[in-house]
């Protein structure tokens, strides 16, 4: 299976922009600032359950469900 | 005028009086002002409150003072903030940072103050300063807890003591605190911009931390390799010689070409020791020094070209650049970039804006 930590972090982006360009950069940058780079992964990247796991650990610091 | 700044170099009371003075005419609604560790906290939060009742007083120790065109050391900088420029203010304490950093009780007081859930803050007129105590060493969990619970940006800095590295204060409401951090929610009626700059241009070497002590800010291992010896074959020197070229070639965590600055402290038996954690799989590009005082000013001419007008400047600026600038003799150089514009701001031990960074500049630029 692949593209579940991208599909994970898209969503996070989106639900707390709602639309709003800036706020989507400044998650993006809290994200690569919390080691995760947004631009490391694609629909094809493998589902990688370490990562899968941090990134989920990050929507629920967020306040974003999942 | 609606924005105001000054300093004194006075000792406390007649400090306070000097800058009350100063001050003029002007009835802030917020006063934020950066002390030489030559002060005491407690007598200085408390003459600055009792001086400015009505306003939202707020603080903290540094390692050099800068004020409008100046960076001077042994005073008192001071921003006076009115009512044209500042409507709301909200206030909050985030104490024990070294036994675990939570924010909820500060969040919940500050939405007190507001009548509103920060949640429901414009982002485009809503501004949060933070002031840390710079020897916590937990700016980075602070930051990362505050980018958390708001999109409202946080700008700051971590409070000095005049390169002293035995205690720092913050201060607020009269009061003073160390392990602690304090948070301001500024709504400004004109807007703000904030402006990051660091003066590096990437060498096109990377360095992935592959063993780490995030609590400790120590790098074991970069690319699997002692951490000093893979520094220094990137930098195409010798171990023994890389310890020498940490101010010049610090490394940036990068975003979108942008770095956020992790500086080499000093050696430690298990690697490097940082201003700044590193995470475990980081990619770190390593940064080579240019010039300060153009950077800084090319960043400065940029916001003046952009048409927004600039208001006051608070400069959070790290205390190695004010390092390099006084090494260099360049100080006025740089407070000259600030003429004609009101601006107050010190020397950190750290910047925050999103994160908690080194060898930065933060600026909160009001329109």
């Amino acid at each position: 299976m692949a593209g579940e930590i991208k599909g994970i972090i898209d969503t996070i982006i989106a639900r707390r922009s709602k639309g709003n360009p800036t706020i989507a950069l400044t998650t993006k940058t809290k994200f690569i600032l919390k080691g995760i780079d947004p631009d490391r992964y694609d629909r094809a990247s493998p589902d990688d359950p370490v990562i899968i796991a941090k990134v989920k650990a990050i929507a629920v610091e967020m306040g974003v469900g999942i | 005028m609606s924005i105001k700044t000054a300093y004194s170099t006075k000792e406390i009371p007649d400090a306070i009086t000097d800058l009350k003075a100063q001050s003029g005419d002007c009835r802030p609604r917020a006063v934020i002002f950066f002390a030489s560790s030559k002060y005491n906290p407690v007598e200085l939060s408390r003459q600055m409150q009792a001086a400015f009742p009505d306003a939202c007083v707020a603080g903290c120790s540094t390692a050099g003072e800068i004020a409008s065109g100046k960076m001077i050391g042994e005073s008192v900088a001071v921003m006076f903030l009115d009512e044209e420029t500042v409507g709301q203010t909200a206030s909050a304490v985030v104490e024990n940072l070294r036994e675990g950093v939570s924010v909820s009780g500060a969040f919940a007081k500050m939405e007190r103050e507001l009548h509103a859930p920060v949640s429901s803050l414009d982002i485009e007129k809503y501004v949060g300063i933070v002031l840390a105590d710079g020897l916590s060493g937990a700016e980075e969990t602070l930051m990362d807890k505050l980018g958390d619970r708001t999109d409202v940006l946080f700008v700051g800095g971590s409070a000095g003591d005049d390169l002293k590295f035995a205690s720092t204060y913050v201060m607020i409401d009269g009061r003073s605190y160390n392990n602690a951090a304090v948070l301001l929610l500024l709504e400004l009626k004109r807007g703000f911009d904030i402006v990051k700059t660091q003066s590096f241009q990437t060498t096109g070497k990377t360095l992935v931390a592959t063993e780490v002590d995030e609590p400790l800010r120590l790098v074991a291992e970069f690319d699997h390799k002692p951490a000093l010896e893979a520094y220094a074959q990137a930098l195409g020197v010798s171990p023994k010689e890389a310890s020498a070229e940490f101010m010049r070639h610090p490394l940036g965590l990068m975003v979108d070409g942008d770095p956020f600055v992790r500086s080499p402290q000093r050696l430690h038996e298990r690697g490097i020791l940082f201003y700044c954690q590193i995470k475990k799989g980081m990619e770190l590009e390593v940064l080579k020094a240019t010039d300060i005082v153009a950077h800084t000013r090319q960043a400065i001419e940029a916001r003046k070209a952009s048409g927004k007008p600039i208001a006051g400047i608070i400069d959070f600026q790290c205390i190695l650049r004010t390092l390099q600038l006084r090494g260099e003799k360049r100080c006025d150089q740089y407070g000259a970039i600030f003429d004609g514009i009101p601006t107050a701001g010190f020397s950190t031990y750290g910047e925050a804006f999103l994160g908690h960074m080194n060898q930065t500049s933060t600026m909160l630029v009001f329109r």
